[in-house]
């Protein structure tokens, strides 16, 4: 393939302004594809993509496409996630490409994510090409998104595409512009092979499947290859592109996107951001690779059943062959008994892997509260990581404990500031300053722990701001702060799985809120439940499951006693999925009370 | 030996917390529906010894007599009825001197009443077709015919406040038996969408002891089921018993040789192939052990340890030890050197105790 008829771009935006859906047009405008299996939005094949409407990983697709000039040019396109959680998708997906276009919702305007993936793009030397799409709705205001475009994001607002991705609007115009804008890559394709590995993905027939850009040289079946970053030579087997179903290809040159398939067997041996070159003349110098990304959120994962221990090893370790971004280790509690401490990108990220677990491998699990990671400094100078509330020492056993902070973007229209100003403070935030983008919108920057942040924060700020609040953050470090343990009392035993980390300012208030909702939780039984929560070995609340005095099948079932039976067996599934903690039966969502939303 | 249990799904008006098998008729019970009924016994082909009868329903109090005799005729044909216990359910207003006469006449020994409550607002809130005076009304009758009869009734329903009363006119008509539901609200019926005005278990538990307290004449021997000495319903001590049964008519259950059985529930289909099963199970060993267990513990005298080894050839303890064991700590079964038998909690929380055993045979 001629060099200059390449064009590698991605499709940015904030979440849900129509990036699948302006990909699918892309892809039936291009002819790519098997137009029987089209669908809106192709590219999101997981169940869990397709169920929740929302792209998690990023997918590679090549195009080829014959331009007004006449010729014919070979599009590598990638589709983005645009949730925050999958921030770390959108960066790797950003170094494959020479340009970008940047989506902008004409109703909604731009928001945090758009600002920040666009300043991501910026960095990277990408030239971008900004999209104004949903122009077929009756609410879109085509001009206030380009006052938005040049005033907000610096970009020239002529350049913009108008499309409605949606009624297949402006298809041809957003190609025509990436012929256009985009360069084509400029690798050399005489220098020795030099591949940037930025995805890699576990087939269970073909193994290990590597995303890769070839910046220089090329790589081809039967060739020997050699990671930079730890020397080991693997032979490739195979070589191609997607569309989106794999396509073999005898090579991809330099300037290509495409995929691999090699003697690598698992993705633990693969480094994404790693750089490939021949193993017979390699390269010098290493690509530059990625930022490494650490999990934010921590939580506790226990097979319903004790003896689904093993399953649900293999199944963590089956799962992060597909999902290198989340990190598990083994983990005990004297509640729950053998299980993992996960620890994830965000919430919806923990959600997703915990409904894979679930689904994809048929495990019932307890998912415990999630927190952050907080760092103990003890009287002799050693820093511990506590990643759970019963490795927190008691008060007066440490010296310091910081906990994670990050600085927000919050982008709201104007009329809501003061209303988000109200929840900031209320979350502990420290105002940084509010910069006003244009007459109806502002942005309030504010640094906040990162625990307030990821529980309910985006949903509150959704909900107090009719869901034009947007936001965006980044971990600026450590800070001391007053933290408690405050631990939950079962018929006077501690639960260590039910005990949480909380700012000491707001314990009584979460020791209240948590107590009643597992009142609430906990279905009555036979003997009274005392709930409790302590804080430093003081009880602050008390509530009661009353107990359970009448359980019987009044109705007369006549011969029907089979029925009856199946009635009790499905009644005893229900307690199986209960935890046992001493004599109290434990349902699991009891420990993640604090996560549900109604507010009592 | 068997129970034969005989399903008549026909009513005048249908209540609406009913999940029973029925249709609405006008008049009387439709002779096709006795033909295809009598069809059904002709063609049974099963062990014949029998020791009891249930016409239930539905209303079979709206049989016309000639068509009972029918099926009587049908059932004797076929079965070997020893000193045989005949019930029909009635339907108050049905009740009268002639139809009661030509009842007895016709061998039935037993009736079953289904009164329900003696407030009317209590039967206007259940929707029933009767009212507190045709209820003492037919009582009367009865007991003026019958040795042997049971009077249903619901509590629960609303005003719960007219639970008291009830009972206390319920004693004073000296029915020798005496039968309390509590109220359910089930799905696909009317009175599923009125799930609120449910009790909960507390105030249930209340009218419970209430029932307890006020029939304390009365031999409580089943969680729901109270009888004067002698009067105890030996149709219903098969099921207790989990004993083989035949059952004929829409919707009826059948318990013969391990299998449990079920007629088709919709009443074109019954006509048209009358006894074709809807579903049959085989019961697994297991299974027919924990359901034996299961409905003994309804029985206040529980479950004669020498009738398990018998029907199973081990001691209960090999089967249900640390169930048991469980169980007893829990203060809801006591075991004695003859019988194993649910405490009075254990027949508040009867289904704690079917929980439990349930565990012990049929884990996973
Ligand atoms: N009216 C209208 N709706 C659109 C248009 N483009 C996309 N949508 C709708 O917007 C919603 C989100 O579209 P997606 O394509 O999934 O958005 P996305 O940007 O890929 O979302 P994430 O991957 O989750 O960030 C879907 O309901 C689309 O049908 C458009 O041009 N007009
Ligand atoms: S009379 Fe009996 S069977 Fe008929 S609807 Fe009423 S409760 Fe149900
Ligand atoms: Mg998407």
């Amino acid at each position: 393939m001629d060099q200059k008829k390449i064009r590698n771009f991605c499709i940015i935006a904030h979440i849900d302004h129509g990036k699948s859906t302006l990909a699918d047009r892309l892809l039936q405008f291009t002819n790519t594809g098997d137009v029987r299996k089209m669908k809106e939005q192709t590219l999101d094949t997981m169940d869990i993509e397709r169920e929740r409407g929302i792209t998690i990983k990023s997918v590679a697709v090549q195009m080829n496409y014959t331009a007004r000039d006449g010729e014919t040019y070979s599009l590598h396109l990638i589709d983005t996630p645009g949730h925050v959680d999958f921030a770390y998708e959108v960066s790797r997906s950003l170094a494959a490409c020479e340009g970008a276009l940047l989506l902008v919702d004409a109703a909604q305007g731009v928001e945090a994510q758009t600002l920040a993936n666009a300043y991501k793009a910026i960095e990277q030397n990408l030239e971008i090409i900004p999209v104004i799409n949903k122009i077929d709705l009756p609410s879109a205001d085509i001009e206030s998104a380009r006052v938005q475009i040049e005033d907000v994001i610096g970009l020239d607002s002529d350049m913009a595409v108008l499309t409605s991705a949606k009624a297949g609007i402006g298809t041809e115009d957003a190609l025509e512009a990436i012929i256009k804008y985009v360069p084509p890559p400029s690798g050399n394709p005489d220098a020795p092979l030099r591949a940037l590995i930025f995805d890699a993905v576990y087939d269970s027939y073909r193994g290990v499947v590597i995303y890769l850009r070839v910046v220089d040289g090329a790589i081809k079946k039967g060739q020997k290859i050699q990671l930079m970053s730890n020397g080991l030579k693997h032979d490739v087997t195979e070589v191609g592109v997607f569309h989106p179903e794999p396509e073999i290809k005898k090579e991809l040159g330099a300037g290509e996107v495409g995929y691999m398939i090699c003697s690598i067997k698992t993705l633990k041996d693969t480094q994404i951001g790693d750089t490939v070159t021949d193993a017979l003349k390699p390269a010098e110098v290493a690509l530059p690779g990625y930022e490494e990304i650490k999990p934010v959120v921590f939580c506790g994962l226990f097979p319903a059943v004790a003896t689904d221990f093993n399953e649900l090893r293999d199944a963590l370790e089956k799962l992060q062959l597909n999902d290198c971004s989340f990190e598990y280790k083994a983990d005990s509690s004297d509640a729950l008994g053998l299980g993992f401490r996960l620890g994830f990108l965000g919430l919806l990220h923990m959600e997703i892997i915990q409904e894979r677990l679930e689904r994809e491998f048929d495990l019932t699990l307890v998912t415990t509260m999630p927190n952050v990671a907080y760092q103990v400094t003890m009287p002799d100078g050693e820093v511990i990581i506590v990643e759970k509330a019963s490795q927190m020492p008691s008060a007066g056993d440490y010296e310091l404990c910081e906990e994670p902070y990050i600085e927000a973007d919050i982008l709201v229209p104007t009329e809501y500031l003061s209303t988000v100003i109200d929840l900031c403070k209320k979350k502990r935030g420290i105002h940084v300053r509010v910069d006003y983008i244009d007459k109806r919108r502002c942005m309030a920057i504010y640094q906040m722990p990162l625990s307030e942040i990821v529980i309910d924060f985006y949903d509150i700020l959704k909900s107090i701001t009719r869901g034009y609040g947007s936001l965006e953050y980044r971990l600026i470090g450590y800070r001391p702060g007053n933290l408690a343990k405050l631990d939950i009392l079962l018929n006077g035993e501690s639960v260590d799985a039910l005990s949480v980390i909380t700012h000491r300012e707001n314990a009584v208030a979460i020791g209240k809120l948590l107590a009643s909702r597992l009142r609430k939780l906990i279905p009555r039984q036979q003997y009274e439940v005392a709930i409790q929560a302590a804080l430093g070995g003081k009880i602050i609340v008390r509530e009661t499951v009353k107990a359970l005095r009448k359980n019987v099948t009044a109705k007369c079932y006549g011969g029907d006693i089979t029925r009856k039976r199946k009635l009790l067996e499905k009644q005893k599934k229900g307690k199986k999925r209960m935890k046992q903690i001493g004599t109290v039966e434990v349902p699991q969502e009891a420990f993640m009370a604090l996560l549900q939303l109604d507010d009592d | 030996m068997l129970g034969i249990y005989i399903h008549i799904p026909y009513c005048r008006t249908l209540c609406p917390y009913c999940d029973f098998v029925k249709v609405r008729t006008k008049t009387t019970v439709p002779e096709a529906f006795t033909d295809a009924l009598c069809s059904e016994i002709d063609a049974y082909d099963g062990p014949v010894d029998a020791q009891s009868v249930f016409f239930g329903g539905g209303t079979p109090s709206l049989v016309p007599p000639a068509q009972l005799e029918r099926i009587l005729g049908a059932l004797h044909n076929q079965f070997t009825f020893h000193d045989p216990e005949i019930t029909l359910e009635a339907n108050p207003d049905d009740v009268t001197d002639e139809l009661v006469q030509a009842w007895k006449d016709l061998g039935i020994n037993r009736i079953s009443m289904g009164v329900q409550s003696f407030d009317e607002r209590v039967l206007r809130y259940l929707g029933r077709r009767h009212d507190v005076g045709g209820a003492e009304r037919a009582c009367e009758i009865i007991a003026r015919h019958f040795d042997s009869w049971n009077l249903d009734l619901i509590f629960g329903a609303k005003p719960i406040g007219a639970w008291e009363a009830t009972l206390q006119r319920a004693v004073e008509i000296n029915p020798p038996h005496i039968a309390a539901y509590g109220l359910t609200y089930e799905p696909g019926t009317p009175f599923e969408k009125r799930m609120d005005d449910a009790v909960d278990p507390d105030t249930s538990l209340e009218l419970y002891k209430e029932l307890e307290r006020i029939l304390a004449d009365y031999d409580h021997y089943e969680i729901s089921n109270f009888a004067k000495p002698g009067r105890a319903s030996r149709h219903n001590l098969v099921y207790w018993n989990n004993g083989e049964y035949a059952g004929f008519g829409t919707g009826a259950y059948s318990y013969l040789d391990g299998v449990r059985a079920r007629n088709h529930s919709s009443l074109e289909h019954y006509l048209e192939v009358p006894g074709e099963k809807e579903e049959a199970l085989t019961l697994t060993r297991a299974e027919e052990k924990v359901e034996t267990m299961i409905q003994y513990m309804r029985l206040h005298e529980g479950i004669p340890r020498a009738d398990y080894e018998t029907r199973f050839g081990c001691a209960i303890e090999a089967d249900y030890g640390v169930a048991l064991d469980a169980l007893v700590a829990r203060g809801l079964v006591e075991c004695t050197s003859t019988h194993i038998r649910p405490t009075s909690e254990g027949f508040y929380l009867n289904n704690e105790i079917g929980l439990e055993l349930l565990s012990a045979v049929l884990p996973e």
